[in-house]
């Protein structure tokens, strides 16, 4: 502030409700916990925090069920020897070689998916803004699936093309929607519209494969993890690397989101770069997921909408979504493989599950946009 | 003038949308310390003008300094630093208390290492106190009247500690007793030596709580002065087409804006008659 010039003297206490001296801690966020050093300060949100807390070790339940359980039978000594790798060659070969690295890959996928499905709901104000309605996903299928086509050896088709596809149906349906920055819901109503265009190709391109070239990638297309290791593990582990931060950054800041565009803009932030990033970031993240695992259904909407829940209803819950997302489908993919005498995909098994989760969204309150 | 700069300085503004110019050319100067209120009939560009000095929107031409800095050549950041704007009632976040609110306020001063400093604590602290919140800082905005939470939003523009405030018909929701709080405090904050641009429809309360009235029409500057010297008969008549008596308060002589009813066909009396 420049030199006061006291024309009027203020007067303190007129208005009702003023005058009473605020202690200063009282300011902070009382759903955080402030933590300062010298010049840095960080807010850590205690709700989010906790669910990070109880999540953790969950996955570690989660995974160490996955090794454990199959249904084939192994027992618990059985497993820990083969993942030590003192136990029999043969088990220490499927625990190393197979269940372990699917387990992984699991992890990865359903974190991809929750973070994306986190931005494009919290981007779009909108629930059932997920990179499965919007078309995203389907693009990445497509882009998968036509890589398949005509090749006589059943493979699956690259996963590098998921992104590609993801972000080619992504800047398709921007353009029809007319700009990024267009409302929310006219993203989701020209998304759906793409999203079937898309499916159709994706479907007459399968329904011309012979029976059995086209096995693979319709296991694939319809969400699946089998015989998938490190070879896609790793490149995808790198990728997180980088978009996972990212992520987190990106949601601190969409928080802001929450305000008017013009205030928001008034404090200082590039509204359209923000919304160009974190979208771009949902895409790749999408893309990925679907290029290894094919399109594991309501995994991006249920990850964001439980993290939402766990974290409460000020915070865009990146890491909550990412937990949350690697829960649902290391679950699902244990449950497929158990539960039938022949191994369920994992996308079936979150679609079985998905369907009442989506009446309860839909017909359920939102408690983060008051929109439906 | 002196030799520090002075808190807003406008030349020759350029403003407008493609194949469609709707400022022309406004100079506007306000010492730091003083309020500037922009008057004129809907469309006149006031709104564009209030945009373009918060940096949201692009001028074709022309400057707007901040206590000496460009605002259009300083980063999106570093402008808000500088002003800061309450638009005409905003939405706010649901379910967000009055101090969330006016913490909001803070972001151009925070980052990931830098997340709730003491200076973000005094702040916000100041700005409460000033706007006479402090007692509501832990109430939800969306359970208090419109009054309180004019006086909620405004505390948080004062907390983005800017030497410009920027305000966009602050009253126009309000009734006439918090219309008047809220006036009293947009002079608060001027007496506190920020520089205040407010848009207000009401031309006899802007002439009593502005330094400078800025009357304008068709995208340009039509007067600009002290507003006793500014507000008369021929002005009311080029702003909006009407007759009006324009009568000294009998308090402090500031101008008060009688419009005449306008002549109709049938004539007053006949009208008052059904």
């Amino acid at each position: 502030m420049t030199g006061p010039r006291p024309t009027r003297p203020p007067r303190p206490g007129r208005h009702p409700g003023g005058g009473r001296p605020a202690d200063g801690p009282g300011l902070t966020p009382p759903d955080s916990t402030l933590l300062r050093a010298g010049p840095f300060s960080w807010l850590l949100p205690r709700r989010s925090a906790l669910a990070a807390a109880l999540l953790l070790p969950l996955l570690v339940l989660l995974v160490a069920a996955g090794v454990v359980v199959s249904s084939a039978g192994t027992s618990l000594p059985d497993a820990l020897s083969g993942l030590l790798g003192t136990g029999e060659p043969g088990t220490v070969m499927i625990v190393r070689e197979f269940r372990l690295p699917r387990l992984c890959v699991a992890l990865m996928v359903g974190a991809a998916l929750g973070v994306s499905g986190c931005l494009t709901q919290t981007l779009a104000g909108n629930r059932l803004a997920t990179p499965d309605i919007i078309g995203v996903n389907e693009g990445a299928t497509a882009a998968v699936v036509a890589s398949a086509a005509g090749s006589s050896t059943g493979m699956v088709g690259h996963w590098w093309l998921g992104p590609l596809g993801a972000v080619a149906a992504a800047v398709l349906v921007v353009l029809c929607a007319g700009g990024a920055g267009s409302a929310g819901y006219r993203v989701l109503v020209v998304g759906i519209g793409v999203s079937t265009v898309i499916g159709a190709v994706s479907d007459l391109v399968m329904s011309r494969e012979n029976d059995n070239t086209a096995g693979g990638v319709f296991l694939w297309a319809v969400g699946s993890l089998s015989g998938r290791d490190w070879q896609v593990g790793t490149p995808l582990l790198a990728a997180l690397a980088v978009l996972l931060p990212l992520g987190l950054a990106a949601g601190h800041r969409l928080q802001l989101l929450r305000l008017d565009d013009e205030v928001t803009a008034s404090l200082g932030v590039d509204l359209r770069r923000l919304r160009a990033a974190a979208l771009g970031l949902a895409v790749v993240l999408a893309g990925l997921a679907v290029g290894v695992g094919g399109p594991v259904a309501f995994v991006a909407l249920a990850a964001p909408v439980l993290a939402q829940r766990l974290c409460g209803p000020t915070r865009v819950p990146v890491l909550g979504s990412a937990l949350t997302g690697a829960a649902l489908v290391v679950a699902a993919d244990t449950l497929g493989r158990v539960i039938a005498p022949v191994e369920l995909p994992v996308g079936v098994v979150t679609s079985v599950l998905g369907g009442p989760f989506l009446l309860w969204v839909l017909l359920g309150p939102d408690r983060t946009t008051g929109k439906v | 003038m002196t030799d520090t700069p002075p808190g807003l300085e406008v030349r020759s503004l350029h403003a407008g949308y493609p194949g469609r110019r709707i400022v022309h050319g406004v100079d506007l100067t306000v010492p730091a310390g003083q309020v500037a209120a922009v008057v004129g009939p809907n469309g006149c560009g006031k709104s564009t003008l209030l945009r373009a000095l918060a940096r949201l929107h692009r001028p074709e031409s022309g400057t707007v300094h901040v206590a000496g800095s460009d605002i259009w050549q300083a980063g999106r950041r570093r402008a808000a630093h500088l002003a800061a704007l309450l638009p005409q009632s905003p939405r706010a976040p649901e379910a967000v208390t009055v101090a969330g609110l006016v913490r909001y306020g803070r972001h151009p001063h925070q980052g990931l290492l830098r997340q709730w400093s003491r200076e973000d604590e005094r702040a916000v602290h100041e700005a409460l106190e000033a706007t006479g919140t402090t007692g509501l800082a832990a109430e939800r905005l969306d359970q208090l009247s419109g009054g309180q939470r004019q006086r909620c939003w405004l505390a948080m523009v004062l907390a983005q500690h800017t030497p410009v405030v920027l305000l966009d018909e602050p009253t126009s929701a309000l009734d006439l007793g918090h219309a008047v709080d809220v006036l009293e405090l947009v002079r608060d904050v001027a007496a506190a030596g920020r520089t205040v641009v407010m848009v207000q429809h009401d031309l006899t309360a802007a002439a009593r709580y502005a330094d400078t009235l800025v009357a304008m029409k068709d995208g340009r500057v039509l007067a600009q002065g002290p507003p006793r010297a500014a507000v008369d008969q021929a002005l009311v008549k080029e702003l909006y087409g009407l007759e009006a008596d324009i009568l000294p308060a009998p308090a402090d002589a500031a101008p008060l804006v009688v419009p005449r009813p306008r002549p109709r066909p049938g004539g007053a009396a006949a009208v008052r008659r059904t």
